[in-house]
């Protein structure tokens, strides 16, 4: 998707580098086609863009927001004051390693910034070049021709820099890269089939995800419904930046269709329903100690005789800690050992849960946030299968076939990114308008 | 250059026949029409309910589950279950369910199970591995890693009785540094054991001609680990036990004589001539048995000394004192050490055959 994407910038860019001057009001304009084209956004969304923040454009776009601006040139002086510091022969040694830290921090950016200037240097020669040569001979055209591809070529480079720039500022959550523990659970509202079906549905779109991703995809508990639905799952995703991508998807997600079977199905009826999906981070380290005294273990086995004496296929646990109540259960394996491991891991990551204090207050906090109400009001995304469609209603992301959306591979991907990129904005524009330097201004946009 | 080793010996006679009662239950016919396999399922659940098989939803969901090419129906994707089933899926799941409607264990109809984290083939008559016996194995490995094997010496264990091969090789997975050498009486099992070691190829080399005990036992001792599940079944309790067990297990495998202690007094006489000096033995016994063993090897074993008895997970409680509850309900494991400093006994010409069952049970 990255590389249609930067295909369609460097096609827009060889037409845009026909203007000379790049105002960003049309520039903007631009981008929003350019968007629409990749993401199949309708075009409901214009009209709210105009509020205080581009809630849909592009990361790079940023750069042009003035508060980032002055944020960069704060961080940008701050460097070149460090790098003089670092330069003069009596500071203390805490104050050199203090500097060299702080300087280590900033290099990178630093570095980038530097290539965005070159760059922009680069690009006013050709410029320049091309104004002259406006108006010129015909055995000239052949050198324009070349002018323009390679401003086109800069100012592709310059659009990536940038990009890369915001993304450097963008502050990073440290439990991105955490392995999380994904619960999917079919609302109580209207039709209740309905919301079942759909939750097994979204179980196996985040298992086609996970496979799509290659991540792990562990299955702590499976609660199936009647008629193939399912009540409530809950598996531990692993892999590379797991917590990262599906942060955003806990919420609530609604459902448009009409029934497969009875009344409504006849009468074609649309019916709507909801499920609820909770992501909760799990950190690598578990810094957790359980007394064994603490649990319960209940099997199969704690109900009558066991060994030689018995054979049987129930290798069912349920594990109780008891000072607090959590309960995990596990029937997966056919190992009874298996299940009992993973019983453990899901009760470690609910006790983790509860007992890390403010941090997890306010994480379960999100957790409600994404629970919500259990109401169709909080949703954060609508599969509409009448109109074959996908809404993600934070960002306003459309996707169409949802048969092949419900795969979970490329087109769940690209609205996850998506969302992911309007969030990472959203948490850097809260940085740099909370730093105070910021909330005076008047937003540029 | 693997460095696991994996010897197996097979001795003793081997009983069969016995354990295939033919019981046959009319099977019910194959079905007209095509039907999914959710409908297979309610179909075999219904008819293992009314023919009196036990857990008959966990066996038509493992069954139908095998068929399809997993190992439970909730790993299973949703289009499994609802499309319908080809002519040759459901004669298999009608084959596979008319066997089980005879009482044959799950384990024997779809012919494997898992222990820990290894899927074992599994074959009548060798003992199916309960999952007491997931615990027996955790307790060795905890053991292992705590004690670091000392110096150069490569670490050794001897397991009696190794039916499917489960406790060796979850052993051999979990420590591949480790030198196993397992035994069995029977032929078929010490023959399951190679098949499944060679699923997860760790053997590297393996014997599986007649050697007489002593040899067998030289060629493994010293040993620093002892492992059994021996049959600890007392003989009244054995004809109480459910068509599962009775018609298919091997009752070599189960019947520990009168006490249920008639194998594990023989392994624990052999013990102290091939164990090392700090060496342990590691049993899976009988509720009722610690006391007893116990008391007899301080009685007849000088060299031994009893270390502790673990009850397994399924009894473990959050109250200590709960340990002594109705023994019934937890299937200890028995731990014996070397005693430090107690004389060596060089006598290596041991009885083992007593210890494989040859004596009459």
């Amino acid at each position: 998707m990255l590389k249609c994407g930067d295909m369609l910038v460097s096609r827009w860019l060889r037409l845009r580098s026909l203007c000379n001057r790049v105002c960003p009001h049309t520039r903007r304009e631009e981008r929003k086609g350019l968007l629409w084209r990749r993401t199949l956004i309708g075009h409901q969304f214009t009209g709210t863009l105009a509020s205080s923040r581009p809630c849909h454009s592009d990361v790079g776009d940023l750069y042009q927001n003035e508060c980032i601006q002055r944020y960069l040139q704060q961080l940008m002086q701050e460097y070149r004051y460090i790098c003089q510091r670092l330069e003069l022969p009596h500071i203390s040694e805490a104050d050199r390693r203090a500097l060299i830290k702080k300087h280590t921090e900033l290099l990178p950016l630093a570095d980038v910034f530097t290539d965005i200037e070159e760059a922009l240097k680069d690009q006013q020669e050709v410029s320049s070049l091309l104004l002259g040569s406006v108006g010129a001979k015909d055995e000239d055209k052949q050198l324009t021709e070349l002018l323009k591809e390679e401003e086109a070529q800069i100012s592709c480079k310059v659009l990536t820099l940038r990009k890369n720039l915001v993304k450097a500022l963008v502050p990073i959550d440290p439990l991105d890269s955490s392995n999380v523990l994904l619960e999917v659970m079919a609302g109580r509202t209207t039709g209740g089939d309905i919301c079942q079906q759909f939750t097994r549905e979204m179980f196996d779109m985040y298992r086609g995800y996970a496979w799509f991703k290659n991540w792990d995809f562990e299955v702590y508990n499976y609660t199936p419904a009647e008629y193939g639905g399912l009540h409530h799952a809950a598996v531990r995703i692993a892999g590379i930046d797991v917590y990262k991508h599906l942060k955003h998807e806990g919420g609530t997600h609604r459902v448009q269709r009409i029934p497969e079977v009875g009344l409504s199905s006849r009468m074609q009826r649309i019916h709507t329903g909801t499920m609820t999906v909770i992501v909760l981070p799990q950190p690598v380290e578990l810094d957790l100690h359980i007394d064994p005294k603490d649990l319960r273990i209940d099997t199969f086995r704690s109900r009558g005789a066991g060994g030689q004496s018995v054979n049987t296929t129930d290798s069912a646990v349920r594990v109780v800690h008891l000072p607090t109540g959590t309960v995990a259960e596990c029937q997966q394996s056919r190992s009874q050992l298996q299940n009992r491991d993973t019983a453990m891991r899901m009760l470690r990551a609910r006790l983790y849960q509860s007992m890390m204090g403010e941090e997890i207050k306010h994480r379960q906090t999100v957790r409600k946030q994404q629970v919500g109400e259990r109401s169709q009001s909080d949703r954060i995304r609508t599969y509409n299968f009448s109109q074959d469609r996908v809404t993600d209603h934070r960002t306003g992301h459309v996707a169409r076939d949802i048969k092949e959306f419900m795969r979970g591979g490329g087109a769940l991907d690209n609205l996850i990114s998506d969302v992911l990129e309007n969030e990472e904005k959203q948490a850097l524009l809260e940085l740099v308008e909370n730093r105070g330097n910021g909330r005076d201004l008047t937003n540029p946009d | 250059s693997s460095p696991c080793l994996v010897t197996l010996w097979t001795l003793g006679v081997v009983q069969r026949g016995q354990f295939h009662s033919l019981h046959t239950c009319s099977p019910p016919a194959l079905p007209v029409g095509r039907i999914t396999a959710l409908q297979a399922l309610e179909f075999w659940k219904k008819h293992f309910e009314e023919s009196g098989v036990t857990e008959p939803d966990l066996s038509s969901h493992y069954i139908v589950a095998h068929s399809l090419g997993g190992k439970t129906i909730e790993s299973l994707e949703q289009r499994k279950l609802t499309e319908f089933l080809s002519r040759e899926k459901t004669e298999q799941i009608w084959k596979l369910c008319t066997k089980r409607l005879s009482r044959m264990p799950v384990q024997y109809v779809i012919q494997e199970w898992d222990f820990r984290d290894l899927t074992l083939t599994m074959r009548p008559p060798v003992f199916i591995p309960r999952p007491e016996t997931e615990e027996l194995v955790e307790l060795v490995l905890t053991d292992l890693k705590n004690k670091p094997s000392s110096g150069d010496t490569v670490q050794t264990c001897l397991e009696v009785g190794c039916g499917s091969g489960a406790v060796s090789l979850s052993l051999l997975s979990s420590c591949p540094q480790l030198q196993v050498v397992a035994l069995d009486r029977s032929q078929e099992a010490v023959e399951l054991t190679k098949e499944n070691a060679s699923r997860y190829t760790v053997v590297n080399k393996t014997d599986l001609n007649k050697h007489r005990a002593d040899e067998a036992c030289s060629r493994c001792s010293p040993v620093s680990v002892l492992v059994s599940n021996p049959p600890y079944l007392f003989s009244d309790d054995v004809k109480t036990l459910e068509p599962e067990i009775l018609r298919f297990e091997d009752p070599f495998a189960l019947d520990g004589g009168s006490d249920g202690l008639t194998v594990i007094k023989q392994i624990l006489t052999v013990a102290p001539k091939i164990l090392s000096d700090r060496g342990g033995i590691y049993l899976e016994v009988d509720p009722r048995h610690p006391p007893l063993i116990q008391q007899w090897v301080e009685a007849n074993v000088a060299e031994l000394r009893y270390v502790e008895t673990r009850p397994d997970i399924n009894s473990r409680s959050s109250n200590k004192s709960l340990l002594c509850l109705p023994p019934l309900y937890h299937y200890p494991c028995v731990n014996l050490r070397r005693r430090r400093g107690a004389a060596v006994i060089t006598l290596l010409m041991c009885d083992i055959q007593a210890v494989l069952g040859e004596k009459k049970i």
